[in-house]
């Protein structure tokens, strides 16, 4: 093996990488929440996709799962969680309530009617709750999007 | 039972003007006096006979005139409930009305209180932590009050956005409005 080469480009080796460690917070704000500890259990099991590793603080994930009802005394913490992650970083808006309101879109005084009025949203998913299957779908249309990226480029580098 | 309970509390707590309002579906209601609320509550916590020994639950209900606060008792000793009732007048439209609190009399009002203040705006004197439980510190005004009006903008998160509601259903309710003969029937939360 040790004189074994692979040629790659390196945004696609880094995007391989990313896309197959996403790191999502513990973070679970209503009935959804339960949809996604199913998604990350045995059954669906997560880990296949190497986003099993629910993290416990900000600074070591990668991906928010706003699963749930985001009430306008929660936006601002979520702002704040998410503000805390470091770059690049990722939001999936999980069920009907944190795309839009849900239930809770018109008559709800206490609901913000979707997350991305406080944080920039990269996939949403729909349902009330959506089932497992469709967090995993929307986990696998996120890694299509980072495979695709190309971060040394447009981010890192911005006079190349 | 109720009636030995009215008998009970007007001998016992003299000035409460305990009075029976028997529903003829669902359970009937004891209406008291709010400020002899605290010494009612002692006097059937701590009577021999019907030993109200749990607090349920403490709600409110906003009437045009008044808002009404109910205690529902339990007694786990005889299997019995009670809803205990007061009548506390409105004076002005968004002005908070007063009560005793009975947390020195059942510990489980603590939470009870705080989310009646929250949600209708009872104040309940003596609480040992009297603020808001559920809403943020800073919200105004009580959200279950009939005539409350949603907030437009929200520590700079727009509540409402335009591009997000559907104007439909505006327009179905100012319909229903326009087509009943009292259009205070018809209330929705949002300003015209």
């Amino acid at each position: 093996m040790q004189d074994s080469v692979i040629l790659m480009k390196v945004d696609d080796f880094f995007n391989w990488g990313r896309k197959n460690s996403l790191w999502p917070m513990t973070f679970g704000l209503a009935c959804c929440a339960i949809e996604m500890m199913a998604t990350g259990a045995a059954k669906y099991d997560l880990e296949r996709f190497g986003c099993g590793a629910f993290m416990a603080t900000p600074r070591r994930s990668d991906l928010m799962i706003v699963a749930g009802t985001v009430t306008l005394k929660m936006a601002t913490r979520v702002k704040t969680l998410y503000e805390q992650m470091p770059e690049p970083k990722y939001v999936i808006s999980m069920g009907s309530c944190a795309n839009k309101g849900g239930p809770y879109w018109q008559h709800g005084y206490h609901v913000l009617k979707g997350v991305d009025e406080v944080v920039p949203v990269d996939v949403y998913v729909p349902g009330c709750p959506p089932r497992p299957e469709a967090l995993i779908e929307g986990l696998m249309t996120l890694q299509k999007k980072i495979a695709n990226e190309r971060l040394l480029r447009d981010k890192w580098v911005k006079h190349a | 039972m109720h009636k030995e309970i009215v008998e009970f509390l007007n001998a016992q707590v003299p000035g409460c003007e305990a009075t029976l309002v028997e529903a003829e579906v669902g359970d009937s209601t004891i209406f008291i006096q709010p400020s002899h609320i605290k010494a009612a509550s002692l006097a059937l916590r701590d009577s021999e006979k019907f030993q109200m020994n749990v607090l349920q639950v403490i709600t409110g209900c906003d009437y045009e005139d008044r808002i009404e606060v109910s205690y529902i008792l339990a007694s786990f000793i005889f299997n019995t409930e009670l809803i205990l009732k007061v009548k506390l007048p409105k004076t002005d439209k968004d002005a908070t009305v007063q009560i005793d609190s009975i947390v020195e009399v059942w510990t489980a009002a603590d939470f009870q209180e705080r989310e009646c203040y929250d949600m209708i705006g009872v104040v309940f004197d003596g609480h040992p932590d009297f603020r808001r439980i559920l809403c943020p510190e800073d919200w105004k005004g009580y959200p279950l009050r009939k005539d409350y009006v949603v907030e437009e903008v929200y520590n700079g998160m727009v509540v409402n956005p335009e591009n997000k509601m559907n104007h439909e259903d505006h327009y179905f309710y100012k319909k229903i409005q326009e087509e009943q003969e009292d259009p205070k029937k018809v209330t929705f939360s949002w300003k015209d």
